[in-house]
Formats: C-alpha cells, sequence, structure tokens
C-alpha cells in the first residue's frame, strides 16, 4: 500500500460512501425534526410572515454578527462570541472561495465562480484554526463550560478540527509529501461528513430551518425578531 | 579475446577524448550524481568529480547487452527513446551499450530475431539488463499478448530469469498503465508484480523521458546497481521531486492566479493551470527540469495541464480536465435523489412508529386512569 493508492481510495470510495451517509443521514435527520409536530399557531395575522424572515436573517447574519456589543451574550463571553464569530466567518470564506473547494462545487453542481487570492484565504484559515484552538482551552479551562461538555462535543471539535489543519498544512505545503496531507484531509473530511448528520454540527443545516420558522412567526404578529 | 571497454569503442568511432570527457560531463548530469564521496588513497583524500567516475567506469568497463521486451504498449517509450533529446546518449544507448533485441527497433524479424535473443540471453546469462515497455497480461495465462507463439507472461519470466536487473519503462509496464485502466480486461499490471527475484525499477511516464530512461541505463552501467528508489520503485534522481515543485508557474499558484479556461485572459498570461485539472502536485516526474525535445518545453509551459502520467492508476484517477480536488466518483442528480429518498423513507417510517407507539401509550395511560380510583385528570402529562 503506497500513499498514491491512498490518495485514490480516499478520493474515490471513501469520499464517495461519506457522501452518500452524508445525504442520506442529514435527510433522514431533517425529516425526523419535521415529523416531531407542529403546535397550531392560533395568532392572527398581524404582519407579513416573509418581512419577518427576511429582516430575521438580515439582522441574525449580516447586522449582529458585526455590532456584538448590543447583545447580552456577547457581553456575558466576548471571547467565545469573537472566536466563535472569526471561526465561522473563516470557515465560510475557505471554503465557499478555496480555489480547491470550488473545482468540488464545480464538479457537484457544474457551476464555479472566482476565488478569493489565496494570500487571503491563508489569513483566514489560519485565523479559523486559531479561534478552534482557543476555544478548545477556552473549555478545557471554564470551569461550566467543563461541567457542560460531553464526550461528544470533543468530538465534534476534533471532527472539524482536522479538516482545518490538514487543509491548512495542503495549501501551504508544509512539511508531508502532498500526496500524503491530501490523503489525510480526505479522509478528514470524509470522517467530518460521516459524522454530521449524527451530530450536533448539523446546525449548519437546522439553523437556517429555525431562522426561517423564528423569522415567520415573528413576522406574523409584526414584532421586529 | 579480451572484451573490449565502451571507451575503445568510442575511441574507434573517432570520438576525441574532450568529446568523450564531454560526455561524461553530460552523463554524470544526466544521472543526478550531484556528490561523490572522496576516495582515501595512499595517504590522501582524492577527490573524485562525477565525470571521473563516469569516465574510470565507461574506460573500464564492457558493453551492457540489453534485452528489450514489447507486451501490452503502444511503443511511444521506444519511439520517444530514438527522438531522444541527447543525441549522444541515445546513440551510446542504442549502439553502444549494445540492445540485442528490441522488436520494433531491430532489422532482423521473425525466428531470426527470436534466435538472436535466445543466443544473447545465453550468452550473457546473469549479466543483461531487461528492459521491458508495455504491461504483462494475467488474465487467461497471458494469451492476450503473445510473441512468437509464446504468452507474455513467458516470455518475461524466461528474459528475467537470467536478467541483472529489470527496468520497467512507461506507465504500463511500471503499473498497468492504459491497459489496466478500468475495467481491464486483461488484468494487466506492473512488471514489480511478477519480478520479485532481481532488482526491479520503474521508469514511468506516458511515454517515459527518454533521458531518464538512459540516465537509469547508464547508472546501472557506471555504478553496478540500480540507482536508489521511491516507494513505488521510482529512482530518486528523477522522480524525487513533484512537477508541481519546480513548475514555472508556481509563484501563480502560489498567488492564487489560475486560468479558468483554455482561451481565457488567465490562460494568456501564462496564469497556473491548477483549474484545469492539473495534477502536478502530486505527480513525481523530472519534467520540469530535464524537459522534453532538447529541453524545449514540457506539458505545462506549453500551456496544458499535467495528467499524472508518472503515477499509478492515473488513467482512472478522475478526469484530466477535472479539478485534482474533486471527488472521484461524483453523486449524480439520479442517485442524490434516491438517497434523499431513502432518507426520508427510513425518517418517515420511524416517525410513524414513534406516532403510533404514543398513541397506544397515551390509550394505555387514559385506560388506567379511568379504572384507576381517585386519580386526578390534572395529573396527567402531555407526551
Amino acid at each position: 500500500m503506497n500513499w498514491t493508492n491512498i490518495l485514490n481510495f480516499s478520493r474515490g470510495p471513501l469520499l464517495h460512501v461519506a457522501m452518500i451517509i452524508f445525504v442520506a443521514g442529514l435527510s433522514y435527520r431533517l425529516v425526523r425534526v419535521l415529523l416531531l409536530g407542529w403546535a397550531r399557531d392560533r395568532a392572527k395575522n398581524k404582519g407579513s410572515k416573509l418581512w419577518g424572515v427576511i429582516v430575521n436573517y438580515l439582522k441574525g447574519l449580516f447586522v449582529l454578527p458585526f455590532i456584538p456589543w448590543v447583545r447580552r451574550t456577547f457581553r456575558h463571553n466576548e471571547l467565545t462570541f469573537i472566536a466563535g464569530g472569526l471561526f465561522h466567518l473563516s470557515l465560510f470564506l475557505v471554503l465557499v472561495f478555496g480555489t480547491a473547494h470550488i473545482l468540488v462545487w464545480k464538479s457537484l453542481w457544474g457551476f464555479g465562480w472566482k476565488g478569493l487570492p489565496t494570500p487571503i484565504l491563508a489569513f483566514f484559515s489560519a485565523v479559523g484554526i486559531i479561534s478552534m484552538i482557543v476555544l478548545l482551552i477556552n473549555r478545557l479551562t471554564h470551569p461550566v463550560l467543563k461541567m457542560l461538555t460531553k464526550f461528544p462535543v470533543w468530538i465534534n471539535w476534533l471532527v472539524v478540527f482536522l479538516p482545518m489543519i490538514t487543509g491548512f498544512i495542503m495549501a501551504r505545503h508544509l512539511w508531508f509529501r502532498y500526496e500524503v496531507i491530501f490523503s489525510l484531509h480526505l479522509i478528514s473530511v470524509s470522517l467530518l461528513l460521516i459524522w454530521i448528520p449524527f451530530g450536533r454540527i448539523s446546525h449548519f443545516l437546522f439553523y437556517f430551518f429555525s431562522k426561517t420558522i423564528h423569522g415567520a412567526q415573528a413576522g406574523k404578529r409584526a414584532v421586529t425578531p | 579475446m579480451k572484451e573490449k571497454t565502451i571507451y575503445e569503442h568510442l575511441r574507434e568511432k573517432g570520438l576525441s577524448r574532450r568529446d568523450f570527457m564531454k560526455l561524461c560531463g553530460t552523463i554524470a548530469g544526466m544521472m543526478g550524481l550531484e556528490f561523490v564521496p572522496p576516495v582515501k588513497a595512499l595517504g590522501k583524500t582524492l577527490g573524485q568529480s562525477p565525470e571521473e567516475v563516469v569516465a574510470q567506469a565507461l574506460k573500464t568497463k564492457p558493453k551492457v547487452p540489453i534485452i528489450w521486451l514489447e507486451f501490452q504498449d503502444c511503443a511511444g517509450c521506444s519511439e520517444a527513446i530514438s527522438r531522444s533529446s541527447s543525441p549522444l546518449l541515445s546513440n551510446l544507448v542504442l549502439n553502444d551499450i549494445a540492445i540485442e533485441y528490441h522488436e520494433t527497433l531491430m532489422a532482423a524479424a521473425g525466428f531470426q530475431a527470436e534466435k538472436a535473443k535466445e543466443e544473447c540471453m545465453k550468452q550473457f546469462f546473469g549479466k543483461y539488463v531487461l528492459v521491458v515497455e508495455g504491461s504483462p497480461t494475467l488474465a487467461d495465462d497471458g494469451i492476450y499478448c503473445t510473441v512468437a507463439g509464446k504468452s507474455n507472461l513467458d516470455l518475461l519470466k524466461e528474459a528475467a530469469a537470467g536478467a541483472a536487473a529489470v527496468i520497467a519503462t512507461g506507465n504500463c509496464a511500471c503499473f498497468g498503465g492504459i491497459p489496466a485502466a478500468h475495467p481491464n480486461p486483461t488484468r494487466a499490471v506492473g512488471v514489480a508484480e511478477l519480478i520479485k527475484d532481481k532488482p526491479v525499477v520503474n521508469i514511468p511516464g506516458c511515454p517515459a523521458i527518454p533521458e531518464v530512461t538512459t540516465g537509469t541505463i547508464l547508472h546501472f552501467l557506471i555504478m553496478g546497481q540500480l540507482p536508489e528508489t521511491d516507494q513505488l520503485k521510482r529512482p530518486l534522481p528523477f522522480y524525487g521531486n513533484t512537477v508541481h515543485d519546480h513548475c514555472l508557474r508556481r509563484p501563480f499558484y502560489e498567488a492564487g492566479k489560475f486560468a479558468g479556461s483554455f482561451d481565457d485572459e488567465g490562460a494568456r498570461k501564462g496564469y497556473c493551470l491548477y483549474k484545469l485539472g492539473c495534477k502536478g502536485p502530486t505527480t513525481y516526474n523530472a519534467c520540469a527540469g530535464l524537459k522534453w525535445e532538447r529541453g524545449l518545453s514540457y506539458p505545462v509551459q506549453s500551456g496544458h495541464p499535467c495528467l499524472g502520467c508518472s503515477e499509478p492508476h492515473f488513467w482512472d484517477g478522475g478526469g484530466f480536465y477535472q479539478g485534482q480536488s474533486a471527488p472521484i466518483i461524483r453523486l449524480d442528480k439520479g442517485s442524490t435523489a434516491n438517497l434523499v429518498g431513502v432518507g426520508v423513507a427510513a425518517g418517515a417510517a420511524l416517525a410513524g412508529l414513534n406516532a403510533v407507539k404514543k398513541s397506544r401509550a397515551k390509550k394505555d395511560l387514559r385506560k388506567d386512569q379511568s379504572q384507576a380510583p381517585g386519580s386526578e385528570p390534572g395529573s396527567k402529562k402531555e407526551g
């Protein structure tokens, strides 16, 4: 067994199986959540549901993250907020605007877009990795968080961190032969894809459902979310 | 009669001493001999330059006969070597080192040719170098590739038995190459998978770079052994770096400037071809250093992404023009829809089961409460 074969395996069958589990597992989870039951909303329509949804997204994604001090969650724990925010921002940028990742999207959907310059991506991936480490240390040392943290949380951290660190090393061509670190990156990505439907990282999808539903409810009652 | 050395051969042909030393320098460079450990003699340390080592070897060693076998191949590697960029080198290998048997290049044909091979194998038993081009086939005892009525497996075993070393040239001979591409109907494999008792070196490529093949043959001739190899038995002097490592478009890669298609602004400006499917980062070969046609160019320089032809399974490793990061097996729309269907069905089924269970439990609870005296309806929990 040599690394070229391992790379072919991880780019081929392994990633394929991971994607199968990811798609089927997420659909399963989604149906399970949706069929948990809906409470009948007997409130009268006072405003536009759509407007509520739009405002909710705009505030939640584009306004509040950039003026966090107005929120109590921020004032109580600045570190988690900043590190968590930077982590999400850099993960988004690298996944969506990294050239190698765009090629993956292109192969899946048939179209691509322009990526960000490599130095900017390198900066953000480093920021993402550092925030992950900061969050880990925070979790390891914070007395209350320590009590709240159960085993799956560590797995969540690990399966997200591994693709990030291997991807960074690969893109910067550090220490390893390219096919070795490429294989390790793909193996860790497969692990992440397999784990997502079963863990709380599935919030990357469910977040949008809750955001939409909350926005619609608030819009219906004509209260700004 | 004492066998003539290579130097004597060359002198007879009218090669001057100056030309001979030039040739030695070229060979030393070709072999990647950068440094030769100093030799201790007469209480002094004598520094030996690489070309002196080469000259010494050519002056003292007799010719090495080569038997060149072709199996499932296109003769492209032979074509490449016969049009090698260094005429001196190819001459040396073709004429002076003496390829005794080569189906494509030799003048003899039919029984005459086979007889020449047999005689050579007998005369130089244990001394000759066996070069294999094209992949041996395992299916049905190798009947899908026969020469002179013998299957390729028999031919290979027969020739390898008396070989001092085996050199597999081209991706086909090294890893099965194109004949081994999915579904591999003839069960083509690399030579190293069949020959276990002889030193085997792989010179993959499609075709193999001729200077690398001649360089490896010369290395065996001069040093008396095959060069140091990597995990895939490829000689390190030539396969130590990736095409990406020495690529002349590398600065564009680092800056994130990529050609998006073969005729866009980026392609005209010579930007990196990674997005057009370049396999340079995982391909170990000397293309970017030695180049082709007397160092004129190589694929990436000419505007074509690297296909990864010196790597195993390069034919099945995803599309040539598809980015290297893209998965090899893609989820198409149909299978994605099926998977979503499976997930939804499983989720719905489980939810249905739960609903049935829940309603039963509720019914039981109600029954219990109506039977039990003094129970308060308000204490009933909502499930």
